[in-house]
């Protein structure tokens, strides 16, 4: 597919397609194609929020501490744990359901910029519940005629994290 | 309440209950974190006159502070007029605090400054006797520590012998530490104690719990290989603090280097100047080898690998833990960046070290709970009675191996020291 940006509604539907696409294999933990999604060179980043005053507020600042500061190749490492038997807080499976809402497609240079909000929702065992919310910044490649993920920012609303561990992507 | 009998040193067993039992809870919260030093800050994160953070001392809401004059004050962040939190931010600049209630106003002192309509308080008020509640303060080598207790000894002597040990990672160089910007915070559904007893001693637990992390981060290799448990491994405790660790001088370096070298390189070019100042031991085979470690009773860290943490008790049942990266300030930018992302990917709510010690820290505070389950003990008894204080070469107690529950025996030795004493002048100095 060639990044048109004459044809907005061709544009929005390719993303929605993609974003469609990855929730289900993030759901199902069927990383390698997530990764097939993903640019050799991509930066995947979820920096830690903080509550402060307006007068001292201040962006997200990569120096500062993270959850995720990711390459394709970390996140390949990440994924590996699963496949070594003795995860043992993946065992039994954890269920996640990505919604993706919100999107907005903005052409940029060649590339794609996009805006998205998400609500993952997390089910361990008995009644372990965590909700996670938030938006995510994108900036997207075609690759061989097909859309593919070169950068990602995740901004959490939640300041202190809910939960006990964050083993899933947003 | 009588917590005596829960806690077992010398047979080596802890009664379930000291996990979610609501008045243990209390009480910890009134002998405990209402009478120990606590980790607040690091100097690092307060650099000018009027910065602030917000934290907790036990369940008490705090504000951190650099006033003008220089020194850090730590002040209780509930307003003494109806009781309302002042400070709502996490952390920023500010020359007062005003509570949004009424308008009664704060230095970064605590001291009482003035309040919406002070005219009408004239002759009501004696205004110096109604400031916010200092703690006491004082640091050790960049960290700060406050206490509520005016009797407790200064800090250099709660710390002790084990100042040794801080010192490894607090006095690598001429410019000291600092803390790397912003914590990452998230909740446990758990016992604070779980976190603390965990870092103080559980090296037994490293290489099952967290085999599927090792693997996954240095391409293959299990815990046992970069965690030796040699002969000369140890515990090493003091005033219920510990620390545990091998004396490779490797294992974690060889963790963090494997896929990021210039962390390796940086410890390999300071290492001569780390000895002149630590002497050999220290500086060449107990850092850089795998360790684990906690001051009394909910600050830990892991040398090394830089996180730094505090177990802030929600609850008997849930904990907030804060955790930031501690570096070097001589270090350049890409040693930092590679210590902040291998401590976030290893032991962070998102590390994949870290990432399967929640899982049993909840299920243990859960499952203790049953009625009959409880009634059982639960074993530490592994090593017990084998620590000497007489070491020719370490401070404080010493046990070996490290595969041990001696210093989590240690701990709750400290812990019924604490929870039994009516005051601090009953609370052995030393131990």
């Amino acid at each position: 597919m060639l990044i048109d940006s004459s044809n907005d509604a061709a544009l929005w539907f390719a993303v929605q397609r993609l974003y469609a696409a990855e929730a289900r294999y993030l759901d199902e933990e069927d990383y390698e194609r997530w990764f097939a999604l993903l640019t050799e060179d991509l930066e995947y980043w979820m920096p830690t929020r903080e509550t402060r005053f307006r007068r001292d507020e201040a962006p997200p600042d990569p120096q500062r501490m993270n959850f995720y500061r990711e390459t394709l190749e970390s996140l390949r490492m990440r994924a590996s744990r699963l496949a070594t038997g003795t995860a043992w807080s993946e065992n039994p499976r954890t269920r996640y359901r990505h919604l993706i809402t919100n999107v907005e497609v903005f052409p940029a240079g060649g590339e794609l910029r996009t805006l998205s909000n998400f609500i993952v929702y997390r089910h361990r065992l008995e009644r372990e519940e965590a909700w996670l919310v938030g938006r995510r910044e994108d900036t997207l490649r075609t690759l061989d005629g097909e859309l593919r993920i070169a950068r990602r920012t995740v901004l959490l609303d939640q300041t202190v994290l809910r939960s006990k561990n964050l083993n899933v992507y947003l | 309440m009588d917590v005596s009998g829960l806690i077992d040193t010398r047979e080596g067993w802890v009664d379930r209950r000291i996990f979610w039992d609501e008045a243990v809870y209390q009480q910890e919260l009134d002998r405990v974190f209402a009478r120990a030093w606590l980790f607040v800050a690091h100097e690092s994160e307060l650099p000018n006159a009027g910065d602030f953070l917000t934290t907790y001392m036990g369940q008490d809401s705090v504000i951190v502070a650099r006033h003008s004059d220089g020194r850090i004050r730590v002040f209780t962040n509930s307003c003494t007029h109806r009781g309302n939190r002042i400070c709502f931010a996490d952390a920023g600049h500010a020359r007062q605090f005003t509570c949004n209630y009424h308008g009664w106003s704060f230095g970064t002192d605590g001291a009482l400054l003035g309040m919406h309509e002070e005219a009408h308080y004239a002759g009501w008020l004696d205004k110096p006797r109604w400031g916010l509640h200092n703690a006491r303060v004082e640091t050790y080598k960049g960290l700060v520590f406050a206490c509520f207790d005016a009797e407790a000894p200064s800090l250099e002597e709660y710390l002790g012998d084990y100042r040794w040990y801080l010192d490894i990672v607090l006095d690598q160089t001429d410019e000291g530490t600092e803390f790397i910007g912003g914590c990452v915070r998230n909740d446990f559904q758990a016992n604070w104690k779980f976190g603390a007893e965990n870092f103080i001693g559980d090296s037994l637990h490293a290489s099952w719990t967290h085999d599927s992390g090792a693997k996954a981060n240095t391409f293959g290799k299990p815990v046992p290989d970069f965690m030796p448990v040699a002969p000369d491994s140890f515990h090493a405790n003091a005033n219920g603090h510990g620390w545990e660790g091998g004396t490779d001088g490797i294992g974690t370096l060889g963790l963090l280097g494997l896929r990021r070298p210039a962390i390796m390189a940086y410890y390999q070019q300071k290492r001569a100047d780390m000895a002149r100042r630590l002497g050999e031991l220290r500086a060449t085979r107990l850092f850089g080898s795998v360790v684990s470690a906690s001051v009394f009773p909910n600050f830990s860290y892991l040398p090394g690998i830089g996180t730094m943490r505090v177990w802030l008790p929600k609850g008997p049942r849930r904990i907030e833990l804060r955790a930031w990266t501690i570096v070097n300030r001589d270090m350049p930018d890409a040693v930092r960046d590679a210590i902040r992302d291998a401590c976030m990917e290893t032991f962070s709510p998102s590390g994949v070290f870290e990432m399967d010690d929640g899982e049993n820290w909840e299920n243990a505070t859960r499952a203790n709970e049953g009625v009959v389950t409880r009634r059982q003990r639960l074993h530490y008894g592994l090593r017990v009675g084998t620590s000497r204080r007489d070491d020719p070469d370490l401070p404080g107690n010493i046990a070996r191996p490290m595969y041990s529950d001696v210093n989590q025996l240690a701990f709750y030795q400290r812990w019924l020291d604490f929870m039994t004493a009516p005051s601090w002048r009953d609370i052995p100095r030393v131990r």
